[in-house]
């Protein structure tokens, strides 16, 4: 049967903002099925909250609303668009559960749509585990023994039956979220308290432990005939007891025999017809005993998923978008595969290559929270390598992590590294066997499979071989050529090779060159060479002999993000992409290159060349070697390229748009500061050293308060603000090892309260354009990442306005900036201070894109491209006609890092960011926190912890709060101050005053709302358990007085509870 | 060790040989026809089939020998390829390894090939003889791989006789209340067997050239005709023998055994260019209603233009349209070109055993 002949007009859900567990990998699918569904002329309209997708492109869907992801709002885009059918299965588990509420609240039935994809029976049948276990018994697979707990004391009960360790497990919970392995009593009756508190049904379900098992991921696909195929099956290095979304897995798998696969496979149907998936993609995860080859399910997913998007990048075989045309009725033998164009949707890929994923992690941004993990998800990114065998994909994939050029530096470890699973371990098992261990004994520290292990340690064995036969004066040639390859062939970047050998990278290139040893280039084509394939979905291997590229005049690469880190994430996606459909429309054909399998610029379809290649200076180079790239462009995936750009540049490629000296110029801050000195622009006081001595030298010129950072870094890592020398001291101590004369550390005077905002500049050669300026809502202090955001600006004067963007045209001008600018100044007694410049397209960029209509990328490579003004029709652009208001808001992962703190700072916390679209400041300050997951509850108790100098700023604010009806309490100070200035107010004691205190109050569920602000590391420290309860039981917590005001101003507009939703 | 791949046509892989240290290393060195394999697992199911007699098996997945070994997974009671080529093989010092179980049975083992190069070459090419040899250079290679192609290929061609069981036995079936069934072995799987012995009373396994009368003589209420290596228009007798039966007995034919069915229907069969061998072919069933993976391995395919108009192609192999299987209702007849017993590969078709014994013979009626 072709597609359902009445749908005209189809809903889809997006997944929200950023978080972990749930990240670009749902913009990857939502805007591939997007596409594929207005192919079929079918309109397309689109919900989503972030703004830093492509899938919320305009261009992407008929109609795109940015609107919170909640029932009420999208029960109203229902009314106005009348679609006849929602697809759910494309936005995880948000877009799955809102479905769910959507159905249970009877708006489906109301409105008369239908779900396609996935029936409420099908998602309960997944998600409920007490129904998904009797499927299983029907279909007579085991699971792990366990217990659905809904109360503390019968949680109590089973775990002295099941005995430890335990595994926590809430219902409709995210990358397991509130999860965890509880190896005592003790541990096990604090997890279990935030476990029921996490579901949302609060319901947990308790678990043996199958820790040490061989884990495994079939993603698999099934129409509305029952034709069932697997997609790509997936194996996880990291045993059991790892969540997979934070394991090394590698795919085909690698340990099975064909009979247990097979075996695997019959249950994976069985229980996907059972659970009645119709339509779609869907993936179940097992655990295989390593002994007994014993065989338990641990969970399934009716829908499109994380690893979903990790299975199509790996073979090829586009599963979202054969998702979404199943969902309107086609059959998968009626879908052509892609690749081949030639064969049927029908089949099973097959891989002549490995590929191997590593998530990347950021606990260096948490401090406090421990470097463990468990079946709680806590990665923020990932990367792919491809590579011919295991070792050449796993060292591709190290590569690609940007950690360190040699991929396998010699490292220091602890055996705890090993046996307790954590972010360095890789490495440590490298060392490990470096310091001759065997596999047997490092399989007893780690339970990792002996197979991987002994690919390790062959690799590790190869560097002792490299060292002792490679002989860089060519006195041995032949043996030395052999022996080069093969360390190539392993993966070995130039970098480790020069290591080996005590030679530079440069060396080792000239000489590899001199000796003919390039990478080649073959094919992901779904089908092991079996058909051929029309797509140019590239990787490179030492293995292969020929290079299949097809022949491209003067293509130009772009050089993507890599692996989604705090910092550096979606928004550069959304720039590569839309970059390459720029640079398309001027004819220019174009090569993209990344490592990240989440992203939209991966997909075979973006581009005209895709490679999936670490974005190293070697692979880069190689790439651009054998394409005959006519140059490339850096400023579009962020800081990734731009750090490699110097080296490019030596090996003799052109760079598009600015050159490296402005790139240098803004990056340095000595050169930077420098310039804005010569042509007058205030700057805060500053000073660079590279030692504490020096800094005591030069602190009075700087003064406190003043915020510290070394140079060249991304997201704000080690920034902090110090109000005093003490500080200054500790700051020093505790970051010597980043700090050196070669890597000074800057100090800036610190703009007390100013106000900040973000400006992104287009430069061409005879014109500029400001595409808009977003004030922040919190005061300077809080890095531009994580405080929230208002486009138009609120406070600012128009003539402040008008000064900011003459002043950002001064600066590209002195900087010669060609394509993008972004730039950050502060605001403080009407003086204008330039914080900062990036020579690069921004994280700010999509969303004033989206809030401005302005195509900014467009113009940013027409800059590039060398167009002059009268080719730009550019006075349709003026920012300043935007009609909505837009807000950003941002999402953190501080619920994942227990013991982390969630005040805000000078260093990036945020995973994700939502956009508020309203028509006036309120409306969109209100969806922003709603979309941003913050509750504006309309009663309850609001709870004051406030430093002094907030004090008389927020009172005006309390008595508003009483004045609609929430009951205030403070800290026992605060609550002084407000009873005298004739407020009411319940005074609570501080933690140090003894019990009960106000963090007791809070864990107890008496507060809604904490607004808590604090300065200074003492006071930060002493009001830690105030922000980590309001974490842990998901209460508002406010740490910004500035935020308080936007914060009540939402929650008016809340309680009066008119809204409307438009779309772009 | 220095190790080649040559092809007939010239082209040489060189790469490196596994086979030293091991029982059978002093004499490794074999011709066979060039095939390739895209399943990811099963290598000891694969060189066990009777099927690739006379084969070099090349794996296009770039890891094999991962798992070790288990005399549990074997097809027959012997190694039947002439070659195993794979970018890496596990040789594990852990347990019984891939390397030693081939290098001891004196199967060459060459490993560090491109082989998504060679499996291009034989997609584009066609499926040629090639030896793989140890030499130091290529010229050496050329003149060993020579002789060695040009003795193999004087051997007799009916392959299928040559892994045909030459004695005839019996076997006990599960069912009781089953048929009694005649097997002919072309070189038979075993799991082929042992999903009959579920269904079947007793088994009867004839060899490849057992006359109408000899199987007639033990009065089989159900005919066999398994899988089995080479040109089916190379195999004797077998065609009469089963011309036999037509109309008189329930038959199902499966790979061979779907080949020689046809040409005793009077249709034809033709080399496909490089065969289908792999766990991921899509097939659409039209007599179990469903669209499926199947297990694959052949280098032949029937002509459906001169199958006779009342035998209804009821298989497809959607990859190419190809005749994947047929079915003749009035004369009881199933002929099956994959691997509906899997090993290796997907179970997805094992409801034609079911199919067969539950309702063509169930409801066959006998004279």
């Amino acid at each position: 049967m072709p597609k359902k002949s009445n749908l005209k007009k189809v809903l889809i859900l997006g997944s929200g903002p950023i978080v972990i567990g749930q990240a670009c990998e749902f913009d990857y699918s939502g805007t591939q099925a997007c596409k594929a569904i207005m192919k079929e002329n079918i309109d397309v309209v689109l919900v989503n909250s972030n703004p830093a997708t492509i899938m919320t492109d305009p261009e992407i869907a008929t109609k795109t609303y940015i609107e919170p992801l909640k029932i009420e709002f999208v029960e109203k885009i229902i009314e106005k668009e009348r679609p006849q059918a929602i697809i759910p299965t494309l936005g995880g588990q948000t877009a799955l559960n809102l479905a769910l509420e959507l159905h249970e609240a009877g708006i489906l039935k109301k409105w008369n749509v239908e779900l396609l994809g996935a029936t409420p029976d099908v998602i309960k049948a997944a998600e409920d585990r007490e129904l998904f276990r009797s499927i299983l018994d029907k279909v007579g697979a085991k699971y792990p023994k366990s217990y659905l707990v809904r109360t503390y004391e019968y949680g109590l009960e089973v775990a002295t039956e099941l005995g430890y360790p335990l595994i926590l497990r809430p219902n409709y919970t995210l990358g397991g979220g509130g999860g965890g392995i509880a190896y005592s009593p003790e541990e096990y009756r604090s997890m279990i308290i935030k476990a029921l508190h996490e579901s949302p049904t609060s319901e947990v379900l308790v678990e043996e432990s199958i820790i040490g098992w061989k884990e495994y991921e079939l993603e698999v696909m099934r129409d509305h005939k029952g034709t069932f195929v697997v997609v790509c099956n997936i194996e996880n290095l990291d045993p059991c007891g790892v969540h997979t979304g934070d394991s090394i897995t590698i795919a085909p798998q690698m340990t099975l025999t064909d009979q247990q696969y097979q075996d695997m496979r019959d249950e994976a149907y069985k229980i996907i017809n059972l659970v009645g998936v119709q339509t779609g993609g869907a993936n179940i995860q097992f655990a295989v005993h390593p002994t007994t080859g014993e065989r338990v399910v641990i969970e399934m997913n009716p829908r499109v998923s994380r690893s979903s998007a990790l299975a199509s990048k790996a073979t090829g075989f586009p599963i979202a978008k054969i998702a979404a045309l199943l969902a309107l009725g086609y059959s998968m033998d009626e879908l052509k595969n892609d690749i081949t164009r030639s064969t049927p949707s029908s089949y099973e890929p097959a891989l002549d290559y490995v590929v191997t994923k590593i998530p990347r992690f950021a606990f260096e941004k948490f401090q406090g929270s421990k470097d463990l993990l468990t079946t709680q998800m806590k990665s923020v990114g990932e990367v792919m390598g491809i590579g011919r065998t295991f070792k050449e994909s796993l060292m591709k994939a190290l590569l690609s992590l940007e950690f360190h050029a040699e991929g396998i530096p010699d490292i220091a470890y602890t055996s705890e590294q090993l046996s307790y699973p954590n972010s360095q371990r890789v490495w440590a098992l490298f060392q490990i066997f470096r310091d001759g261990k065997s596999v047997e004994e490092v399989q007893d520290l780690t339970q990792i499979n002996p197979w991987f292990l002994e690919q390790i340690q062959e690799i590790v064995q190869f560097e002792k071989h490299f060292t002792k036969n490679f002989k860089f004066d060519e006195s041995k040639k032949e043996e030395s050529v052999q022996v080069l390859l093969d360390a190539k062939r392993m993966g070995f970047s130039d970098a480790r090779i020069a290591k080996l050998c005590g030679r530079k990278e440069s060396e080792i290139l000239a000489l590899r060159h001199k000796w003919g040893l390039h990478p080649k280039y073959s094919r992901v084509d779904t089908c092991a060479a079996e058909f051929e394939s029309n797509t140019p979905y590239l990787y490179s291997s030492y293995w292969s002999m020929k290079s299949e590229l097809p022949a491209f005049d003067k293509p130009v690469a772009i050089i993507g993000s890599g692996p989604n880190r705090i910092g550096q994430g979606i928004e550069f996606d959304y720039s590569c992409v839309r970059g390459v459909k720029a640079i398309q429309k001027n004819g220019i054909p174009v090569i993209m290159m990344n490592s990240n399998p989440e992203t939209v610029s991966t997909d075979y379809d973006t581009s005209d060349l895709l490679f999936f290649e670490p974005l190293t200076a070697e692979c880069v180079s190689e790439v651009m070697w054998a394409t005959q790239a006519a140059g490339f462009v850096s400023q579009l995936g962020g800081q990734t390229p731009i750090n490699i750009t110097k080296k490019l540049l030596n090996n003799g490629f052109q760079l598009l748009g600015s050159t490296m000296r402005t790139i240098d110029l803004a990056e340095d801050r000595g050169l930077f500061s420098d310039i804005c000195k010569r042509i007058g622009l205030q700057i805060p006081k500053s000073a660079m050293v590279g030692s504490y001595s020096k800094a005591l030298e030069m602190q009075s010129q700087v003064g406190f308060p003043m915020i510290c950072r070394p140079s060249f870094v991304l997201g704000g890592r080690r920034m902090e603000v110090l109000e005093n020398p003490d500080e200054l001291k500790s700051y020093f101590e505790r970051h010597k090892d980043f700090i050196s004369d070669d890597k000074p550390c800057l100090m800036d005077q610190f703009l007390d309260g100013a106000l900040e905002v973000d400006v992104d500049v287009v430069r061409g050669k005879d014109w500029i354009i400001i595409g808009g300026i977003i004030e922040h809502i919190e005061a300077a202090g809080v890095h531009s990442g994580d405080s929230m955001g208002v486009i138009p600006p609120q406070r600012l004067k128009d003539s402040t306005c008008d000064k900011i963007e003459e002043l950002s045209r001064v600066l590209a001008n002195e900087l010669e900036i060609v394509g993008f600018m972004n730039l950050q100044m502060a605001i403080k007694d009407d003086v204008i201070y330039v914080l900062e410049a990036n020579p690069r397209s921004s994280r700010s960029v999509p969303f004033i894109a989206k809030a401005t209509g302005i195509p900014l990328i467009d113009l940013g490579v027409e800059a590039i491209l060398g167009k002059s003004k009268k080719e730009m029709q550019l006075d349709k652009y003026n920012w300043r006609n935007i009609s909505n208001v837009c807000v950003k808001g941002v999402v953190f992962p501080f619920k994942k890092f227990s013991e982390s703190d969630s005040i805000l700072g000078p260093e990036m916390k945020s995973t994700g960011e939502s956009m508020g679209r309203g028509s006036d400041y309120s409306e969109a300050l209100m969806k922003a926190f709603l979309s941003s997951h913050v509750k504006l509850p309309s009663k309850g108790e609001v709870f004051f912890s406030l430093r002094e100098k907030d004090k008389d700023f927020l009172i005006p604010i309390a008595r508003e709060m009483q004045k609609m009806g929430y009951q205030l309490s403070a800290t026992t100070g605060t609550a002084a101050y407000f009873n005298e200035n004739g407020l009411e107010c319940i005074s609570l004691k501080k933690v140090h005053e003894g019990r009960p205190h106000c963090v007791d109050h809070i864990r107890k569920g008496n507060v809604s709302l904490v607004i808590n602000t604090t300065t200074g590391r003492q006071a930060i420290e002493a009001s830690f358990d105030i922000r980590r309860a309001c974490i842990d039981y998901s209460i508002p917590c406010i740490t910004e007085s500035d935020a308080a005001v936007a914060f009540l101003i939402a929650l008016k507009k809340r309680n009066e509870g008119s809204f409307d939703v438009t779309n772009l | 060790m220095k190790g080649y791949l040559v092809l007939e046509s010239g082209e040489m892989y060189e790469g490196t040989l596994l086979n030293s240290a091991h029982a059978g290393s002093t004499n490794f060195e074999r011709a066979g026809e060039v095939v390739f394999n895209t399943s990811n697992t099963g290598y000891e199911e694969i060189a066990t089939d009777p099927s690739y007699f006379s084969q070099i098996i090349v794996m296009t997945a770039p890891q094999q020998g991962n798992y070790g070994i288990s005399k549990s997974f074997w097809e027959s009671n012997q190694i039947h390829i002439q070659g195993f080529v794979a970018l890496e093989i596990q040789n594990s010092k852990r347990e019984s390894s891939w390397v030693d179980q081939l290098g001891n049975h004196g199967v060459p083992l060459l490993s560090g090939i491109d082989t998504r190069h060679l499996t291009m070459r034989l997609r584009s090419g066609g499926t040629p003889w090639g030896a793989i040899v140890a030499a130091q250079n290529p010229a050496q290679a050329k003149t060993k791989a020579d002789k060695l192609i040009q003795e193999k290929r004087v051997i007799e061609k009916d392959w299928v006789y040559a892994v045909s069981a030459k004695d005839s036995q019996i076997l006990k079936g599960e069912n009781a209340s089953g048929p009694r069934v005649a097997l002919l072995d072309f070189g038979t799987k075993q799991n082929i067997v042992r999903l009959a012995q579920k269904y079947a009373k007793e088994i009867k396994i004839f060899n490849s050239r057992a006359s109408f009368e000899e199987i007639s003589s033990y009065n089989p209420q159900a005919i066999l005709l398994t899988n089995g290596p080479g040109d089916p228009a190379d195999v004797k007798i077998a065609v009469e023998t089963t011309r036999g039966f037509i109309g008189r007995r329930p038959i199902y034919g499966i790979c061979m055994g779907h080949q020689i069915l046809c040409l005793a229907l009077g249709a034809k069969t033709y080399k496909l260019k490089f065969g289908h061998r792999g766990s991921n072919h899509p097939i659409r069933d039209e007599v179990l209603n469903e669209i499926y993976v199947s297990s694959q391995n052949h280098g032949y395919a029937v002509d459906p233009k001169t199958l006779p108009a009342e035998v209804k192609i009821t298989h497809t192999n959607l990859n190419d349209q190809s005749v994947a299987g047929i079915y003749w209702k009035e004369k009881s007849i199933l002929g099956i070109q994959y691997h509906p017993e899997a090993c290796p590969g997907p179970h997805d078709a094992q409801g034609l055993f079911r199919f067969f014994f539950d309702e063509m013979v169930a409801s066959y009626k006998y004279e």
